[in-house]
């Protein structure tokens, strides 16, 4: 995969940076408070919505004023003690040559999750009494609850979303580095789509320029869907079956409403309808059931793992397609359907509830596992339950739920030809009752 | 006498005591000890299905107590417990209270050991340590070999041997003859000949037949031709005709309708493809078998069997369409 171009064309200093100038100059003024040896605060917390610049600004800080960074995210582990070793870390690292200071970053403080990363807001109020540098965090939502003793500790520095010209300033910016044609109307439609998101806005012009070699309005509106966090299954799945990139796969899967677990059941249903050649199907349902097994493997060894599964459910499932090497590739418009497997589920609980009691009381009495029973006594208990139903009824005082699964039972085991067969018994027996033989176990018991 | 309101042959027909068991003489004569004794060390039964490990067990708690020994014994199966937890609370339950009478202990029956896995033996065998005073433990398995050695070491071994002919005929005979059922002598030895001395699966094929009428040899075969399913191999087929969709409406009725587990299907599929019914080349049946134990490991990992499974009938497809086509 080429590199992502919201990283390559990061802007390296505060003077590239566009269209924050109100932060960049309280940042700034921060900043110089702290190099004078007075810091009017010993933290800011930069927040806003994603893509408005908050790492970029925080790193390019730190280049401007040639400060060492030292940087801890929502992908690392967060709790009390890493952050404490990570403070000691910046505090008693030697410094190199022509750096006069180091900047700590806690990038996405409100992605602490607070059991897994328990303590952390602890250890971060800890840190910024302590700290001998300064220290930047972001949020893009400072208001949340837990960050509450966060904001009185620190000052708040709000980042705006981008408007347009800056924006479009930017993409245009791109398209000229890149040596692509760009449509004025197609830049417009991609940040109009945006809201104000530059990484977006980047990744969007990427997906088009790359997919269609050119950035038209039709090119940007066949691939640019308006910007949503949270898709809905159905434009999850068309969003990851359709994707040209691994992570537009990736992120059709992680950035839904649907659980995973459910979405892997909307995957399950249509992979067939999506691909037609059997060799694409057996391919995208193999690396799904990796993603399943993946699934399994994070319940029990550790949620690190769930990662393979978004990979393997996401683009295994995507890049499954042969199809989609070939230039001539257009993808499949198709009709996506609701998981008929749960509305099976749903709709027969009752009938594997009456299955599970009628194996238990079987069982119970003839000292079989349910799953033998299942396996090893209802192939023939179904076939002399008819001639002895009304003692066995008593018996093991079946519900009437309970009757209608032995007789599915049983038509299960006999198939067709059983089906006929019985019929035929059915007759025979009644002509015997009439002549008045095999009735001998009824009156022997009356 | 059998119990009149016994509706189950297999049950009906259990000996009831250890003097009513006509077979497994060795076995029989060791147990009657421990009844006049009273006193017996914890036991292992070894040995295939339908050879008596249960009816040993429950006959012999039965010639101890009397015939109030429920209160004094706990059944348990290991299939149908969920974890060593559960196991572990229901014993330290029963073993709370200590045994009246005369017999100053309460008996637990393990059955299918061999299904739990060696650190749930591990368990067990604390567990049977912890409540050794008041409680001793008849384990039950098919393989002995899956049994971990310390709790071979603590156990007293029973092997139970597969029942002879003679003796399965002598008691379908005696069950025909007491239920007024017509039965063919030959059909009594083909039903043997199938069950190789498994005396439950016998007398529940007996059953099933006389529901026909007449018990003959035909009967008979009606019966196990009946007990097989149908819906597995019609669903394989129609995978390796290429109709994937269909194979796999097929699959979720077997898995939500008939209530069969995914491990159950994949080990019936397996027997399926290494049969002689479907006609695959000898090569090819390599290659899916290899798949289809990669299938059923994952599903024994926790993954979710209906996805396994479709995977496994894509597979079945991609091999009908290679190997199957024009015939």
């Amino acid at each position: 995969m080429p590199l992502q171009w919201f990283l390559k064309y990061r802007p390296k200093t505060l003077n590239e940076i566009e269209n924050q100038e109100e932060a960049k100059k309280e940042l700034v003024e921060w900043i110089e408070s702290w190099l004078k040896g007075k810091p009017s605060y010993k933290a800011v917390l930069l927040y806003g919505p994603p893509g408005v610049g908050k790492t970029t600004l925080a790193e390019a800080l730190a280049r401007d004023y040639k400060l060492e960074l030292f940087e801890m995210n929502a992908s690392d582990s967060r709790n009390l003690n890493d952050i404490r070793s990570m403070a000691e870390r910046a505090s008693v690292t030697g410094t190199l040559f022509g750096i006069r200071g180091k900047l700590i970053l806690l990038d996405e403080v409100d992605g602490l999750n607070t059991r897994a990363d328990a303590g952390a807001i602890e250890a971060i109020l800890e840190l910024i009494e302590k700290t001998k540098y300064p220290v930047i965090l972001t949020a893009n939502d400072p208001w949340d609850p837990s960050l509450r003793p966060l904001r009185n500790a620190v000052k708040m520095i709000e980042l705006k979303r981008l408007t347009k010209y800056p924006l479009k300033r930017i993409l245009k910016k791109i398209c000229e580095a890149e040596k692509i044609m760009c449509e004025d109307e197609a830049l417009d439609f991609i940040i109009d789509q945006s809201e104000g998101d530059a990484r977006y806005a980047i990744n969007m012009l990427q997906g088009v320029a790359q997919g269609f070699g050119k950035v038209t309005l039709d090119a940007a509106k066949n691939l640019v869907k308006r910007k949503d966090r949270e898709l809905d299954p159905f434009e999850a799945l068309r969003n990851m079956f359709w994707a040209k990139y691994y992570w537009q796969a990736k992120s059709a899967v992680t950035d839904t409403q649907v659980d995973y677990e459910l979405l892997m059941r909307w995957i399950d249903e249509n992979i067939p309808y999506q691909y037609d050649n059997i060799e694409d199907v057996w391919r995208a349902y193999d690396a799904l059931a990796r993603a399943s097994e993946f699934l399994s493997r994070a319940k029990t060894a550790g949620w690190d793992l769930l990662s393979y599964t978004f990979d393997l459910m996401g683009p295994g499932v995507s890049f499954a397609s042969i199809e989609k090497k070939k230039p001539t590739y257009k993808p499949k418009w198709v009709k996506y359907q609701f998981p008929q497997y749960i509305q099976m589920l749903a709709k027969t609980k009752e009938t594997r509830d009456a299955l599970e009691s009628l194996l238990t009381k079987l069982g119970s009495i003839i000292h079989t596992s349910k799953d033998k029973t299942l396996n090893d006594v209802i192939p023939l208990f179904v076939q002399y339950y008819k001639k002895y139903h009304e003692k066995i009824d008593k018996e093991l005082e079946l519900t009437e739920k309970e009757k209608e699964i032995i007789s599915s039972l049983a038509s299960f085991f006999q198939g067709e030809q059983g089906r006929e067969l019985l019929k035929e018994e059915t007759e025979r027996g009644k002509e015997e009752g009439k002549k008045g033989r095999r009735t001998t176990y009824y009156r022997r018991k009356s | 006498m059998p119990a009149e309101e016994e509706v189950l042959w297999a049950e009906k027909y259990r000996p009831k005591s250890l003097d009513e068991i006509v077979n497994q003489k060795d076995i029989v004569e060791r147990l009657k000890k421990f009844v006049k004794e009273k006193n017996m060390p914890h036991l292992l039964f070894a040995g295939p299905p339908g050879t008596g490990k249960t009816t040993a067990a429950l006959a012999l708690v039965h010639d101890l107590y009397g015939d109030n020994y429920r209160q004094y014994f706990l059944e348990l199966n290991a299939s149908d417990e969920r974890g060593i937890d559960v196991i572990r609370n229901k014993v330290k339950e029963f073993a709370r209270t200590v045994a009246g009478g005369n017999v100053p202990f309460k008996v637990v029956l393990l059955d299918e050991a061999d299904n739990m896995t060696a650190d749930a033996q591990q368990a067990l065998r604390r567990t049977m340590e912890l409540y050794t005073e008041t409680t001793r433990f008849i384990l039950a398995c098919n393989y002995l070999s899956k049994i971990i050695e310390p709790i071979q070491s603590r156990t007293a071994l029973f092997r139970f041997y597969p029942l002879k002919k003679e003796d399965v005929v002598a008691r379908l005979q005696y069950i025909c003859k007491n239920e007024s059922v017509e039965c063919d002598q030959k059909a009594l030895e083909t039903i043997y000949d199938i069950t190789q001395g498994d005396m439950r699966k016998s007398i529940n094929i007996l059953q099933a037949s006389s529901a026909y009428g007449k018990v003959t040899v035909e009967a008979v075969y009606k019966v196990l031709g009946l007990a097989q399913p149908k819906e597995i191999r019609e669903m394989i087929n129609l995978a390796l005709q290429g109709n994937f969709l269909k194979a796999r409406d097929k699959l979720r009725e077997l898995l939500v309708n008939y209530g069969l587990s995914g491990e159950d299907i994949v080990k019936q599929i397996h027997r399926e493809i290494t049969g002689n019914e479907i006609n695959i080349p000898d090569d090819v049946k390599v290659l899916l078998v290899d798949y289809i134990g990669e299938v059923e490991f994952r599903i024994m990992e926790g993954a979710d069997d209906e996805i396994q499974l479709s995977a496994l009938l894509a597979k079945l497809a991609i091999y009908g369409n290679k190997y199957l086509k024009g015939k």
